[in-house]
């Protein structure tokens, strides 16, 4: 594989989410003749990684966005590079309307998933909790390609299969991959209320929100 | 109910009903595990460490030590006087005889 | 030949069919997977062999031998008869107490406790004194040891319920560490909030306080929730305190945020057990998280490990979690009765718990 051991330094500098390590990498790959878009796939591979090390409690939310702080330098490095070569959009993987359904203010699981979401290369807008049914749709409109549905308690968690059969309505539902999650919710519930994907963790939701983005 | 009959089903000591809320206070009174928890508690009955969840032993036991029972005996201590009463079984205060002594005057 | 096959649960409480085999493989994924986390040992072939009898039998109800029964301690308070399907109540309006002597008299529960409404410290300051006064009737009448319980809930003191920035939005922006100086005045205020809550409650003779998911606003809210039990130690030194978890790990929103010099991101268990021990606990409530996609094998092992490893290790007793999604048990707002009945067992007979 061409620049393997460039690879590996972008890679273990992402995992060790020190940004200035993360740009030197960045600049030595840039100098070595990497592509650039070989190298924000590299840096990629390493912020999953930084995901799953979060999830199992290995880093912490600060550790994660060094990482994606130093993904955002990476882009402002190659900006010229990739902008040439026509691929200038390569790292944004889709915009993600994200909120806690309206009558439930839990949001800390919410704000996690948008934060690895926006690690990830998603554009988001989160907007907070208690969001009224329609500010989805609005979004969802607006061009938002994926929408995210958090909810904590049972009784709010129907709320999700409201927004979705609006959407239905609204004829926009083929446009947007609808995306739940949340305590209460299962694999089954959201097989029921016919959303796309149900996220178990953060990581999950980031990593099959990537394989429609795909 | 789906956890709580179940949970006391397969290993609950029972409450009142035995001497659960006896081994409980020992464990929030003096930090004690649960085997020190009960070995106190069936010695200050009189026991060994198997009848004291035995409902069948307990409740008479409980009535005759008017420390509450699970049934409802008419002139039997409940309440804070049944507490203070296990106060001096257990050799601990609690705090809700302790506040109810307070507000006595004399 | 066709393979025996045992009738189980998935984490979501679906039933499903599972070979011996595919049970062992499950048990030994899960445990693996909590071993590798926390770097603790994994269940060995004597603890997986009980499981797999465990969870194989094919008896609705198991339990423990006479003599190995458990002390069962009760959060959430009346709300698990009053409350909404929000909180898995059942709906039926009664007094609060009524519902802590239905409790102590017809459920055998060895402890209980009094709950407001909402469940969460920031509330009960404005209503202090009706909670005071209901302690007060309550205790007259009850026998078993009565707690006032609630979640520290740090999440109401960011914005819009609270005067401090939501760190998770801050972090998102990049505000690193405008979002670490608002978890840590959150946490402090909220320490504030358990000394004042704590301290009235106990003068209107509660048995003492049940601090519920602790740090599910993350590391902060368990510093804040270890400081606010530090002071109402100190005030109250005859307090029955109880200090539960939120999840298996201390989920890191600060991320360096101490108590008393140790880092509490990332503890697991048998780590959290120190730090609760060391802030003046007498009882560390602790908890494991399913995983609703996994099965019953899979969460009841995992479970199992993390908590083993935490009553072995803790200095003080350890109560497991075993309510709608935590100590291995399905996360269905009516669990099933077989599933419940094999993570309590499992727990009793592998984990060693001291109380359930």
């Amino acid at each position: 594989m061409a620049f393997e051991a460039e690879s590996k330094v972008l890679f273990d500098a992402m995992v060790a989410v020190k940004l200035p390590g993360i740009v030197d990498a960045v600049n030595k790959a840039k100098d070595a003749g990497m592509p650039a878009t070989d190298i924000i796939n590299a840096m990629s591979s390493g912020m999953t990684e930084v995901g799953v090390m979060f999830q199992r409690g290995k880093l912490f939310l600060p550790h994660v966005l060094s990482a994606a702080a130093g993904m955002n330098k990476a882009m402002e490095i190659l900006g010229p590079e990739l902008a040439k070569s026509g691929d200038a959009g390569a790292a944004k993987k889709g915009t993600a309307v994200m909120g806690t359904v309206e009558g439930d203010v839990h949001d800390i699981g919410k704000s996690i998933c948008s934060t690895m979401l926006q690690c990830a290369g998603f554009d988001v807008h989160d907007l907070g909790r208690d969001v009224p049914k329609a500010k989805f749709i609005e979004e969802i409109k607006a061009g938002c390609n994926f929408c995210g549905m958090s909810a904590l308690m049972t009784t709010t968690m129907t709320v999700m299969k409201e927004i979705i059969d609006m959407a239905k309505a609204e004829g926009i539902r083929d446009k947007v991959c609808m995306m739940v999650g949340g305590a209460p919710i299962t694999q089954a519930y959201a097989d029921k209320i016919g959303a796309d994907v149900y996220g178990e963790t953060a990581n999950d939701t980031v990593a099959k929100a990537k394989e429609v983005a795909a | 109910m789906g956890m709580d009959i179940p949970h006391l089903m397969a290993s609950g000591m029972g409450g009142i009903r035995s001497a659960g809320d006896l081994v409980a206070r020992m464990m929030y009174d003096k930090k004690m595990k649960l085997k020190d928890a009960k070995a106190y508690v069936a010695k200050k009955l009189g026991l060994d460490c198997v009848e004291i969840a035995d409902e069948c032993i307990m409740r008479d036991l409980r009535e005759e030590l008017g420390i509450g029972v699970v049934t409802g005996v008419p002139g039997a201590p409940r309440g804070i006087a049944a507490k203070m009463n296990i106060e001096k079984l257990l050799d601990i205060k609690i705090n809700s005889c302790e506040k109810f002594r307070q507000s006595l005057k004399n | 030949m066709k393979m025996t096959q045992y009738y189980t649960r998935m984490g979501d409480g679906k039933r499903v069919q599972m070979t011996r085999e595919e049970i062992l493989s499950d048990i030994q994924a899960g445990t693996a997977d909590a071993a590798d986390m926390a770097g603790i040992p994994a269940l060995n072939d004597d603890q997986i062999e009980h499981l797999i009898d465990i969870i194989s039998c094919q008896d609705r109800v198991v339990g423990v031998a006479p003599g190995k029964e458990v002390v069962m301690t009760y959060d959430i308070g009346q709300l698990d008869f009053t409350g909404d399907n929000g909180n898995s109540g059942n709906g039926v309006d009664m007094g609060r107490l009524e519902a802590a002597l239905l409790h102590e008299r017809a459920l055998g529960a060895d402890t209980f406790e009094l709950a407001n409404s909402d469940y969460s410290i920031k509330p009960v300051k404005p209503i202090i004194s009706m909670e005071k006064q209901t302690m007060e009737e309550i205790q007259q009448e009850i026998v078993a040891p009565f707690f006032y319980g609630a979640m520290p809930n740090m999440g109401l003191y960011y914005a819009p319920d609270g005067p401090y920035q939501n760190p998770a939005d801050l972090m998102r922006e990049f505000k690193i560490e405008e979002s670490m100086a608002a978890s840590e005045a959150a946490a402090e205020h909220l320490a504030r909030d358990i000394e004042y809550v704590g301290t009235h409650i106990m003068a209107a003779g509660s048995d003492g306080f049940n601090f519920d998911t602790t740090g599910s606003a993350g590391d902060a809210d368990f510093v804040g929730t270890l400081n606010g039990v530090k002071a109402l130690r100190a005030a109250c030194p005859e307090a029955y305190i109880n200090v539960g978890a939120a999840g298996e790990s201390v989920m890191g929103i600060h991320g360096m945020i101490e108590f008393e010099g140790t880092v509490c991101a990332g503890l697991y268990p048998h780590q959290q057990a120190q730090v609760i021990a060391q802030a003046g606990a007498d009882v560390f409530g602790a908890v494991c998280n399913t995983n609703t996609s996994r099965s019953l094998a899979w969460n009841l092992a995992r479970s199992v490990t993390f908590i083993k490893k935490a009553v072995e290790d803790s200095p003080i007793p350890v109560h497991v979690d075993m309510g709608m999604g935590v100590g291995g048990i399905p996360m269905k707002e009516t669990p099933p009765v077989d599933a419940v009945a094999r993570c309590n067992k499992a727990m009793v007979e592998i984990a060693n718990v001291d109380g359930v």
